[in-house]
């Protein structure tokens, strides 16, 4: 469970975070909808540990994260959390099966290559990023984040450099391995129509939350509209 | 414009390891030049030393300057690669837009500005220690030697090398230009190839890092290996000249191998950390250590750095008994010379505590990095 109370962030005299509170359940798929600027990717980065508050408290898995320190912060990511970047963040120069160890071998994880093959790409382990399309770099970055086997992940606009295709694609490999594997989800994206698969929306603005929703009926990826 | 006088003037390690080489030759050069007329008023008995002076200023001046300025034109393509390959985008959109390739690499042709800076400041300074250097090499039988101004060195040492290294820049660029218009837009840079790892498959992530670290930048392996020769050589040699040249020369050898160690290394850590940031920022975030990190991106230099410094303690040694036993071979009273064993740990001891220094200072900026920078970057 992920509990966080009248979280602060400012950078420089902008405020990005103003007061924030939230509570995210166990297994759960939360997306939090917003507009560029409204502080959506500076939550994510807080509630991952990537970066401090200035104030209020984060409780993640039972662990106090705003009570850390560098070196533990760092621990609690390579333990709990899994990361998915709207640019893939791919390391260029190694191969795909390279590329999902970084996350593998954080968890001592030797049955990577079924996840590699659960996203497709089992014919691919050699290539390098550059060789593969925008979506199949994409699903290298989720083989990477799952196979690390994290108990929460966090996605940063995964669909945003994507067509509506292999957007689609993406999304409902994402689904499928999140209700197959019940981790934490917390999908940060301004694309309204994405809100329709979660569990729970949280929509912010000015760095508040605005509106928590849960979805009685949820859709799948070809569902949705785009 | 894409290349601004600015990028141009950036390189000052290429202005150091030029202001080094140009420094030596102009003094050197020119006590050449001022002391070959000299030949006919010399005595027999002290030719044998003349003829030696000689030879001293012509093989330093060679390999200072052959040495130094090959480093710099090395530097200076690594330099222009890196400036394409950070660039490519941009100079693709450039390309694109209908702007010849020959075009844009002409306006590589300010990297020649830093070569330009480095040579000038050199010669200065190169004529500012002169007459200290013309003392320590007097010839018995001759008075002092007169500084003479020789226009032609100027020439030779400044704008020769300016001209040759813009030609150079610009050749390059042009070729390294000639990818694809969509290749350059995809920020793609040079060929990319499908790797068949066979029996390193299971080679774990970390350790591959490094590897491939190591193999996709081996421009700055060489680069750490001639920091840690140059620092080598030249401290030892500084240091166990004291029988064979003046004090000065001595200080003078030590402080331009101290500056040119420095200069390369930081150069190459520089780069390699720079070019890594991403890499490094998405480590972190996944969870792996400061100290993980530092491994995989400087761990597999420390070889190279081994390696440089044991080839400079080879070479200090063999040019001074180049120098002792053919040189000098005819000239009486010249002081034996062998390998000085306490300045040889000495040097080892400052090149550890050095090294050691310089990869703390990178582990700290790369505790700098964070994911959020990487992701506003985009």
């Amino acid at each position: 469970m992920i509990k966080a109370e009248n979280l602060v962030k400012s950078y420089g005299g902008t405020e990005a975070l103003r007061g924030l509170s939230l509570e995210i359940a166990d297994g759960e798929f939360a997306v939090i909808l917003g507009a560029s600027g409204s502080g959506k990717s500076t939550l994510l980065s807080v509630l991952s540990g990537l970066e401090k508050a200035d104030g209020g408290t984060i409780e993640c898995n039972g662990v106090r994260l705003d009570t850390l320190g560098d070196r533990e912060l760092t621990l609690f990511r390579k333990k709990e959390v899994g990361f998915i970047f709207q640019q893939y963040y791919l390391l260029p120069h190694l191969s795909v099966e390279k590329n999902v160890r970084l996350g593998a071998d954080l968890s001592g994880n030797k049955n990577y290559r079924e996840i590699i093959a659960a996203v497709g790409l089992e014919d691919k382990l050699d290539r390098k990023p550059s060789a593969l399309s925008g979506g199949e770099q994409q699903r290298v970055a989720i083989a990477r984040a799952l196979a690390k086997n994290p108990r929460i992940l966090f996605l940063d606009e995964p669909t945003g450099a994507l067509d509506e295709k292999t957007g689609r694609e993406v999304l409902d490999y994402i689904a499928g391995l999140h209700k197959a594997r019940g981790f934490t989800m917390i999908m940060v994206t301004h694309n309204l129509n994405i809100a329709d698969m979660a569990e729970t929306v949280v929509k912010m603005n000015s760095g508040k939350i605005v509106g928590i929703y849960k979805n009685t009926e949820r859709k799948s990826a070809y569902e949705i509209g785009w | 414009m894409i290349i601004g006088p600015k990028d141009g003037f950036k390189l000052a390690g290429i202005s150091i390891v030029c202001f080094c080489a140009v420094y030596v030759c102009t003094f050197m050069l020119n006590y050449y030049l001022d002391v070959l007329p000299l030949g006919d008023t010399i005595p027999e008995q002290f030719s044998a030393l003349y003829k030696a002076q000689l030879a001293t200023a012509t093989f330093t001046a060679a390999i200072t300057g052959g040495v130094l300025g090959l480093i710099a034109v090395v530097m200076l393509v690594f330099y222009i690669k890196l400036y394409i390959d950070g660039h490519a985008k941009q100079l693709g959109i450039i390309k694109a837009l209908g702007q010849t390739r020959g075009r844009i690499a002409a306006e590589f042709c300010v990297f020649g500005l830093s070569v330009f800076v480095g040579c000038l400041l050199g010669f200065g300074g190169g004529w500012a220690s002169m007459r200290v250097i013309y003392d320590g090499l007097t010839i018995e039988g001759i008075g002092e030697i007169a500084m003479t101004f020789h226009v032609e060195l100027l020439f030779a040492l400044v704008f020769a090398p300016t001209a040759v290294t813009a030609l150079i820049s610009v050749t390059y660029a042009y070729f390294a230009l000639a990818r694809p218009v969509s290749e350059l837009l995809r920020g793609k840079c040079g060929k990319e190839k499908i790797e068949r790892e066979g029996k390193n498959k299971d080679r774990s992530f970390l350790a591959e890092m490094c590897l491939k670290t190591l193999t996709a930048k081996k421009s700055l392996a060489f680069f750490v290996a001639f920091s840690c020769f140059c620092f080598s050589a030249m401290v030892q040699m500084g240091l166990s000249m004291e029988n064979l040249t003046t004090a000065t020369m001595g200080y003078m050898i030590l402080a331009i191998g101290i500056v040119l160690a420095v200069v390369t290394m930081f150069m190459a850590t520089t780069s390699l950390v720079r070019g890594n940031i991403k890499n490094i920022s998405v480590m972190k975030a996944f969870g792996y250590s400061l100290r993980e990190c530092a491994v995989s991106v400087l761990g597999g230099y420390a070889p190279f750095a081994l390696i440089g410094f044991g080839a400079g303690s080879a070479y200090q040694y063999g040019l001074l008994q180049l120098m002792i036993n053919v040189i000098f071979a005819d000239v009486g009273s010249v002081p034996e010379y062998s390998f000085n064993v306490p300045v040889f740990f000495i040097t080892l001891a400052a090149f550890v505590l050095s090294y050691a220094a310089v990869t703390l200072y990178y582990v700290l900026k790369i505790n700098r990095i964070t994911v959020k920078e990487v992701m506003t970057e985009n």
